[in-house]
């Protein structure tokens, strides 16, 4: 049996033309198509105002660690641009360079300064007074610290700052509520 | 392409129908898009201002007179709570369990607000051993019953 191309042979043997043409595909059928543009920009509307509802002006001033579970509270502010003081189970880093040990500090029971935080502190606050000659010094440090850190090791490091002239703390948390 | 058909036609008018540019618009949405999904800010983080009470680090400079206004103290201890202040008068609010006894606090702080409508300032005074969590709601607290003005000072030594 020869092998024939597949094509459409139902009313194919009707001695018509029109109807060979009609099943045979020959009337064209309009390929054209509208596209549903208004559910489409009504969706990117939506999308638009959502997003500018989130909207920060200030930006990510601080990024959140994995290793500090941060507290939360409603009554709070905005945060500004500050020297960070990170404070997690393992080590206490200043903008990422790390200057002391958390266990070590928990476990001394004396009100010590933590010399490498001072330095650096008093580094920065120094770069700060030459790039901005001008403008009065903020004194602000923020601290980022974990939710079981022992307030011992906070007084340590807050007594730190305080001695290189940042005696305002302020404390990042997870805003909640409005 | 989107368009406007007022309808009718014909009649030797001549066609006010209008075609409407929805391409440059959609263009523009998604470029607000992509701005919007590359500032966008996921975390919402805030802060807790707080002023210490330490000593002056250079000991040169002149001592301050005291104040001698009375001092709202709260302390946070591994016990509870204890609102006091330098007049003397000592609330202890002790724990509720394990945890602390937030809503008495609370109520405590509402009454010393009567008494004192214009008082803004209180000092927070932490125990060693006590958690940070705990101090931060302590503090939350205390900015949200109307002591903006808030020190954070060391528990020893101050009553």
């Amino acid at each position: 049996m020869p092998i024939h191309t597949p094509q459409p042979v139902l009313l194919h043997k009707i001695p018509l033309k029109f109807v060979r043409d009609k099943v045979g595909g020959g009337g064209k059928k309009n390929v054209d198509q509208s596209l549903p543009l208004v559910p489409f920009i009504d969706f990117l509307i939506t999308l638009v105002v959502f997003l500018i509802m989130n909207f920060s002006a200030s930006g990510e001033l601080l990024a959140q660690k994995a290793s500090i579970t941060m507290p939360s509270a409603a009554n709070t502010e905005s945060l500004e641009i500050a020297p960070v003081i990170a404070i997690d189970d393992r080590v206490i880093t200043l903008d990422g360079n790390r200057v002391a040990d958390t266990q070590t500090l928990a476990q001394q029971t004396q009100l010590e300064r933590i010399e490498g935080l001072v330095q650096q502190l008093e580094q920065l606050k120094r770069n700060w007074s030459i790039l901005h000659p001008n403008d009065a010094f903020a004194a602000t440090v923020v601290l980022q610290a974990d939710v079981d850190t022992d307030f011992r090791v906070i007084k340590k490091v807050m007594f730190s700052t305080a001695q290189a002239g940042y005696v305002n703390v302020a404390f990042a948390v997870n805003k909640i509520g409005d | 392409m989107g368009g406007i058909d007022s309808g009718g036609g014909g009649g030797g008018k001549k066609s006010v129908d209008q075609e409407i540019p929805l391409v440059p618009f959609i263009d523009l949405l998604f470029c607000c898009i992509m701005f919007l999904l590359a500032t966008a800010v996921w975390n919402q983080l805030a802060r807790i201002s707080a002023n210490q009470q330490t000593p002056s680090p250079n000991p040169d400079a002149e001592p301050q007179e005291p104040d001698d206004r009375v001092k709202l103290i709260l302390q946070v201890q591994n016990s509870g709570y204890v609102l006091a202040s330098s007049a003397g008068d000592n609330i202890t609010i002790p724990k509720n369990g394990d945890a602390y006894d937030v809503e008495e606090l609370r109520a405590k702080l509402q009454q010393r607000r009567e008494m004192e409508p214009n008082r803004r300032d209180i000092t927070v005074a932490p125990e060693d051993g006590v958690l940070y969590q705990d101090v931060v709601a302590a503090m939350d607290l205390v900015v949200g019953e109307g002591f903006p003005q808030m020190n954070l000072s060391d528990g020893a030594g101050l009553l």
